[in-house]
C-alpha cells in the first residue's frame, strides 16, 4: 500500500467537483442521490449545474440524454442497480443508441451494499451495460484511479458507465494516471497471469505479494472492463499459459467471460475465474460475504495457489484431491 | 390544489391563407405517406395519419424548420415519442426540404435512412431515437433543461400517443417538467383512441388525460387534432400558462384521410394490397387537388 485509505464516494464526489469546476459543460444530475454520492458541496456551490430529479432514475436517464444533445456533459451517480437495471432500456436507447455523451456512475457496486440485500447489489452491471454497443465500462481500482477515471470519462466523448464501491479503499498507485482501455502491469511473473478489476485489486495485490517467492504472478490490474486491454492480456497469457480472472461480479458476463472469449482461440492457455456464483447474494457483512466467495485476501491467495498448481484434468473433469 | 386550465383553444393567430396553405401541406404530407407505402406497402399508417396534421403544423407553423435552420443550435426540437408514427415525420421532413423527397422511395429497404422507427444517425432532422414508447417525455425534459442551461430560446415539442401514456416513464417526465417549470416544453398528445389491441379505453383506460396532466402541474388544453385552425390556435398560445409545461390534448381520428380505414384498429399497421393502395392514392390526390384550389382561390 502506498497512500491513504479513502472513501470511494467522497473521492469520486471531490474529483467530479474539481473537474466540473474547470469544465462548465459538466452538469451533475441527482436521483435523490447527489448528497450520498459526495456531491452535496457541488449542489450548494453550483446550483445552476446541479439538477435534482428525485427518485426517478428512468426519467433522469432519458433527461441526461436530452441534456447531452445540447452539448452538456451530464453525470448521474446513484446506487448501481438503479441506474443499470431499473433504467436499462433508457440506458440502451437514449444514451447508447442515441450515442450521447452521458456519464453514469454506479456506486456501492457489487455486493458492497452488503447488508441492504440483493435489491441493492449489482453483480451484473459489467455484463448488461457492456452489451450496449459503444459504452465504455470503467471499474477504477483505488482512489487514485477513481480520480483519474473521472477526468478520463469527461475527456472521452461518448457514453461511459463507471462502477465504484462502498468501503474505504487503499491507494495503491503513485499518481492519478488513468488511460481508458489500458491495463496496469502491477507485478511481473511467469507462473500465472492474474487479471483483476475494480476495487478488488488492492486485495489481489496483497495476496500476490504474500505469495512472492512461492508463485511468481504476472498481475494485470484493469481499471477498464470494456474495452478490454486485449494486447496486455494476450501477451501475458501466452507467456504463462495459465490465467486467473478476479472480479466482484457474476461469473457470467463480466471480466472473466471477456477474457475467456479473448483466449478461446489461443491454444494451450487455461483460464480460471474467481467471481460470484450466479445467484442472489444474501444480506450480510461485507467482509464475511467476501470471504464466502473467496474474494477476501485469504480466499484470493487460496485461489491463486490453486490456479498456479492445477489439478490434472480427466475426462470427467478435475481430478479430486490431487492438489 | 391545481387549478385546471380547460381553455379550449380557438381563434388563433394563423390567417385564413396560412391555414389554407397548412391544410394543403397536410394533404401533400398524406400523399408522401402513400408514396412510402408504394415503396413498401406496410407500416404504421393509422397513427401517422392521425398525427400528421399536428406534425405539419409543428414543423411549418410553430418551429418553422427547413433546410436552412434544421441544425441551428437554437432551433426548436421535435421529438416523436410515439416513434411508430415515423411515416408522418418522414413525410414532413421531405416536404419541408430537410431530406430529399427521393429518400421516401427507399422506405422499407434494407439500410434505408427511413427505418420503422426514427434514427438520428441515419436521418437529418431526427432529434431522438424513439420507438420504444415512453421515452420522449424524459428526453424532452432533458432537452428543455439543456436549452435553458445553454441560454437558448429553443422550445421542445414532444408528440405522444394516447396508448403510450400508460408507460410510467411518461409520468416521471411529467413530474420532472412541472417541478423544474419547463415552460419551454410542450407535450402534444395524439388521442386517436385506438391502439393495436383495441380502444385505449378498453385496453387500459387512462382518462382523464387532462386531469392527470393538470394534477401533475401542467397547463392543459384540448383541441381537434385534425383541425388546422384548432392546432394553430393551441401552438400559437404556447406556453399556455408560464411557468408550467404545456400539454395539448389533440383528439384525432386514426388513419384520417383514407376513408376505407379511418377509425379502424386494423389501420394501426396497414398492409394494403395494390387495389387498396391505388384507391387511397386516388382519394388523397383528390384531397390535394381540393386544397390546391382553395389556396389558389384565397
Amino acid at each position: 500500500m502506498i497512500g491513504d485509505v479513502l472513501d470511494p464516494r467522497k473521492t469520486f464526489g471531490k474529483a467530479l467537483q474539481q473537474v466540473a469546476e474547470a469544465d462548465s459543460r459538466v452538469v451533475v444530475l441527482s436521483a435523490d442521490s447527489g448528497g450520498s454520492s459526495g456531491l452535496g458541496e457541488f449542489a450548494k456551490t453550483h446550483p445552476d449545474r446541479y439538477v435534482e430529479f428525485g427518485i426517478a432514475e428512468n426519467g433522469a436517464t432519458g433527461a441526461a440524454a436530452g441534456l447531452a444533445t445540447f452539448g452538456h456533459i451530464p453525470v448521474l451517480c446513484a446506487i448501481a442497480p438503479f441506474i443499470t437495471c431499473r433504467n436499462y432500456e433508457a440506458f440502451r436507447n437514449d444514451i447508447g443508441y442515441m450515442r450521447q455523451n452521458v456519464k453514469m456512475v454506479g456506486r456501492n457496486g457489487g455486493f458492497t451494499y452488503a447488508d441492504l440485500g440483493a435489491t441493492h447489489h449489482s453483480l451484473e452491471d459489467y455484463a448488461i451495460i457492456g452489451m450496449i454497443p459503444g459504452v465504455v465500462v470503467l471499474a477504477p481500482q483505488d482512489p487514485t484511479e477513481i480520480r483519474g477515471a473521472v477526468k478520463a470519462m469527461i475527456e472521452h466523448h461518448g457514453p461511459v458507465y463507471m462502477r465504484i464501491g462502498n468501503d474505504p479503499l487503499p491507494e495503491i498507485f503513485p499518481d492519478d494516471s488513468f488511460e481508458i482501455g489500458r491495463a496496469k502491469h502491477l507485478r511481473e511473473g511467469s507462473d500465472l497471469t492474474v487479471v483483476s478489476t475494480g476495487y478488488v485489486t488492492p486485495r489481489v495485490l496483497e495476496a500476490v505479494d504474500r505469495l512472492a517467492g512461492e508463485i511468481e504472478v504476472d498481475l494485470l490490474g484493469l481499471g477498464t472492463v470494456i474495452p478490454l486491454d486485449e494486447q496486455a492480456i494476450l501477451a501475458s497469457a501466452m507467456r504463462t499459459q495459465r490465467v486467473l480472472t478476479i472480479e466482484e461480479h457474476y461469473l457470467r458476463g463480466g471480466l472473466g467471460s471477456g477474457v475467456c472469449e479473448l483466449l478461446a482461440g489461443v491454444p494451450d492457455v487455461t483460464v480460471e475465474r474467481l467471481a460470484v456464483p450466479h445467484d442472489f447474494v444474501p444480506s450480510g457483512r461485507y467482509g464475511e460475504l467476501s470471504a464466502r466467495y473467496d474474494l477476501d485476501v485469504d480466499g484470493i491467495e487460496r485461489r491463486i495457489r490453486a490456479a498456479a498448481y492445477p489439478r490434472p484434468r480427466t475426462a470427467q473433469g478435475v481430478a479430486p484431491g490431487s492438489s | 390544489m391545481i387549478t385546471l386550465d380547460r381553455t379550449r383553444c380557438v381563434n388563433g393567430a394563423a390567417t385564413p391563407s396560412e391555414l389554407a396553405e397548412l391544410r394543403l401541406s397536410a394533404a401533400r404530407a398524406r400523399r408522401n405517406v402513400l408514396r412510402m407505402m408504394a415503396a413498401t406497402p406496410a407500416g404504421h399508417v393509422g397513427g401517422a395519419l392521425s398525427a400528421i396534421d399536428l406534425v405539419v403544423a409543428i414543423y411549418r407553423h410553430a418551429m418553422k424548420l427547413g433546410p436552412a435552420n434544421h441544425d441551428a443550435p437554437d432551433r426548436d426540437r421535435f421529438l416523436l415519442s410515439a416513434g411508430h408514427k415515423a411515416l408522418a415525420q418522414y413525410a414532413v421532413l421531405a416536404q419541408v426540404g430537410i431530406i430529399a423527397e427521393e429518400v421516401l422511395d427507399t422506405y422499407g429497404q434494407t439500410d434505408s435512412a427511413l427505418p420503422g422507427h426514427p434514427d438520428m444517425s441515419t436521418l437529418a432532422g431526427v432529434e431522438g431515437n424513439t420507438g420504444a414508447l415512453g421515452h420522449g417525455l424524459p428526453i424532452g425534459c432533458g432537452m428543455a433543461l439543456g436549452a435553458r442551461a445553454s441560454g437558448l430560446a429553443s422550445r421542445v415539442f414532444v408528440l405522444l400517443g394516447d396508448g403510450e401514456l400508460v408507460e410510467g416513464s411518461n409520468w416521471e417526465g411529467a413530474a420532472i417538467a412541472a417541478h423544474h417549470r419547463l415552460d419551454n416544453l410542450a407535450a402534444i398528445i395524439d388521442v386517436n383512441g385506438l391502439q393495436i389491441s383495441g380502444p385505449t379505453a378498453e385496453v387500459l383506460n387512462m382518462e382523464s388525460i387532462v386531469d392527470k396532466f393538470a394534477a401533475f402541474g401542467w397547463a392543459t388544453c384540448e383541441i381537434d387534432g385534425n383541425d388546422m385552425a384548432d392546432i394553430c390556435a393551441a401552438l400559437d398560445r404556447l406556453p399556455l400558462q408560464s411557468p408550467r409545461p404545456s400539454v395539448v390534448i389533440a383528439h384525432t381520428v386514426k388513419a384520417k384521410g383514407i376513408s376505407a380505414i379511418e377509425g379502424t384498429v386494423g389501420s394501426h399497421y396497414w398492409k394494403p394490397n395494390s387495389e387498396q393502395l391505388a384507391a387511397a392514392i386516388t382519394e388523397v390526390d383528390e384531397h390535394v387537388r381540393r386544397e390546391e384550389s382553395v389556396v389558389t382561390a384565397s
